[in-house]
């Protein structure tokens, strides 16, 4: 057998540590549950709303990403321009500020106390304490994840390609949603994943914003307060299958059609 | 900075990889002291930290707020290593706490109910000791309350509610203002409230005094009879029963009405017990935490108090002299 260098061993080990460091806690927390405690958990009405409502609310802030994020990151992908640099950082703000802080700052706005508040108010739109706020902050927390994994995805198509769609008379919105779009589109459905990824985690934000309608996270703290940890680990634990098995479909999905184009 | 990071993320690793952290024994105070307690201390113990810190160096004080219940539970549950445990209301540490985690409680300061508000909430002018359940039930008008299943401010908010209704002579009085607060006016601690009153997000929130008092709030003071505020009432105040939730989800339990005291204890298997005991020491001294407390709208009980001999026999030694059996 051939002789493998010692950095071959060193990234065979270094691998296996990271694996256990992630799966050690994760392994302990999911096993920790019973069976019949987890079915007794799924028959309980509000967390199966929880988990839903995390699914709906993040699942909205990845399509408002999507919607409005990848212009942004096609235009940050194509064209250069003077302080690009400070929005490519402005947009990547969310991922840096304290959670808490963002709850705060998005409630600031929406106060009484602030001209976007009252105005909102004045259309009924309330953000405190209602689904609407929760898919604001998630959007808010989501967004940067979406940008830059599409923006990437943007990168690494030929500007080529583009321009011979031009040079043939094609008008820019259709060349890229002919051209551009149909390529990209992985980097989107990965982009959706991350935002949504991030959005589902989000506590700290959310729950300043909306302690009630619960997400499941914020439900996971309630119960872990009201009744310990045996009654919050379920909920913990079917969140995280909920979405392994969600996450896992739309890779499956992705991969495959790539493998087919 | 990435460096600190890196390092801590090692100890995370090998903590993970090793078992939990034994008691330690050493001398001198100092080293870490680990401090969990109420939401409504956060502001006096933060001045008795400084405090603290100026007169032993060599002590850090590691502090973290948290509702009561959680912190008692950080400690039962989880397992987090902690000193002392300090909470708004005794009975969690008699709950939750006594006899696995700690051995004694020591009652030592008091807090009342208060509604509290800024110039900017909505009939602010208007708004008296004599009206405001009135003012709570005018359209337009946004109240809360922390999460009576989680806080002793909330289901003790509740209770002032209950108290009113006879107070002031309103029969139905309790039902009526519950009906007019929805559920998303409901927050985790009282002091989630404050920034939402701050921001005008909400316009009145039911508070502890001190917390009021600490962030500069204006508020209404209740008589005493309803503010949960004087213990001599505690007969009249054990009229209001709060039905908050079990030990499982499912199952409830009714707490009865009592004043609002303060209870502190020492956990058990402190990982530095020596810093806990000296920070206790000048805690609980006359001149010392509990005068820091009384400058913050929490009434301290002076000397501290301690229910039976019994408990007082408990105590570290230290201790023993800065508290009175008294029930």
């Amino acid at each position: 057998m051939e002789k493998r260098e010692p950095f071959f061993w060193l990234t065979i080990s270094c691998g296996v540590i990271v694996m256990a460091f992630i799966l050690l806690p994760l392994m302990d927390m999911v096993t920790a549950p019973s069976l019949s405690m987890l079915k007794e958990t799924l028959k309980d009405r509000d967390v199966v709303r929880s988990i839903w409502l995390s699914m709906y609310t993040s699942g909205s802030a990845a399509l408002i990403s999507f919607v409005f994020g990848t212009p942004l990151a096609y235009l940050l992908a194509r064209t250069h321009f003077r302080g690009k640099r400070w929005v490519e950082s402005i947009i990547d703000l969310p991922i840096v500020i304290p959670h808490p802080v963002v709850g705060i700052a998005i409630l600031s706005v929406a106060g009484r106390n602030h001209w976007i508040g009252q105005m909102l108010g004045d259309l009924g739109i309330r953000i405190m304490g209602s689904v609407t706020g929760i898919i604001t902050v998630l959007t808010f927390v989501g967004l940067p994840f979406y940008i830059n994994t599409v923006k990437a995805g943007f990168e690494g198509i030929p500007p080529r390609l583009e321009k011979v769609s031009r040079s043939l008379g094609a008008s820019m919105s259709s060349t890229f949603f002919r051209i551009t779009f149909p390529l990209a589109w992985r980097s989107m459905v990965i982009g959706l994943i991350m935002c949504m990824a991030r959005a589902i985690s989000e506590f700290g934000a959310v729950v300043i914003v909306a302690y009630h309608p619960m997400i499941a996270p914020v439900m996971i703290y309630e119960r872990f307060e009201a009744y310990g940890l045996k009654y919050s680990q379920p909920v913990a634990v079917w969140l995280v299958l909920v979405c392994l098995c969600l996450f896992l479909a739309l890779r499956i999905l992705t991969l495959r059609r790539a493998r087919e184009i | 900075m990435i460096r600190r990071h890196m390092i801590e993320t090692l100890v995370v690793f090998s903590f993970i990889v090793s078992a939990a952290l034994p008691c330690s024994v050493g001398a001198e105070p100092q080293g870490k002291l680990i401090l969990f307690h109420a939401g409504s201390l956060s502001m006096p113990f933060e001045a008795m930290e400084k405090a603290f810190e100026a007169a032993i160096p060599k002590v850090d004080v590691l502090r973290e707020p948290s509702g009561s219940q959680k912190a008692a539970r950080k400690v039962s549950e989880l397992n987090k290593p902690c000193d002392i445990m300090a909470s708004a209301d005794y009975q969690v540490i008699d709950r939750l706490l006594i006899p696995d985690f700690a051995d004694w409680n020591v009652r030592f300061a008091t807090n009342q109910i208060v509604l509290s508000y800024t110039d900017k909430s909505k009939f602010s002018k208007d708004i008296t000791a004599d009206n405001w359940y009135e003012v709570l039930q005018r359209k337009g008008v946004s109240w809360g309350h922390s999460d009576p299943n989680l806080d002793p401010c909330g289901y003790r908010s509740l209770m002032v509610l209950q108290l009113a209704e006879t107070y002031y002579k309103q029969p139905g009085l309790y039902n009526k203002l519950i009906a007019k607060r929805p559920k998303e006016n409901i927050r985790p601690k009282e002091v989630d409230l404050i920034s939402l009153l701050q921001t005008g997000n909400m316009d009145y929130a039911w508070e502890y005094l001190s917390v009021a008092v600490q962030h500069g709030l204006k508020y209404i003071a209740l008589p005493d009879e309803i503010n949960l505020g004087n213990y001599q009432h505690d007969d009249l105040y054990a009229q209001a029963v709060v039905r908050v939730t079990g030990k499982e989800p499912g199952t409830f339990m009714d707490i009865k009405g009592n004043s609002c005291t303060y209870g502190v204890t020492l956990i058990k298997c402190a990982p530095n017990r020596e810093a806990a005991i000296a920070f206790l020491t000048y805690m609980l001294k006359p001149d010392g935490g509990l005068k820091v407390l009384k400058d913050m709208g929490q009434p301290p009980f002076v000397p501290c108090r301690v229910p039976t001999e019994e408990m007082k026999a408990r105590l570290p030694v230290e201790l023993k002299g800065l508290v009175e059996v008294k029930k």
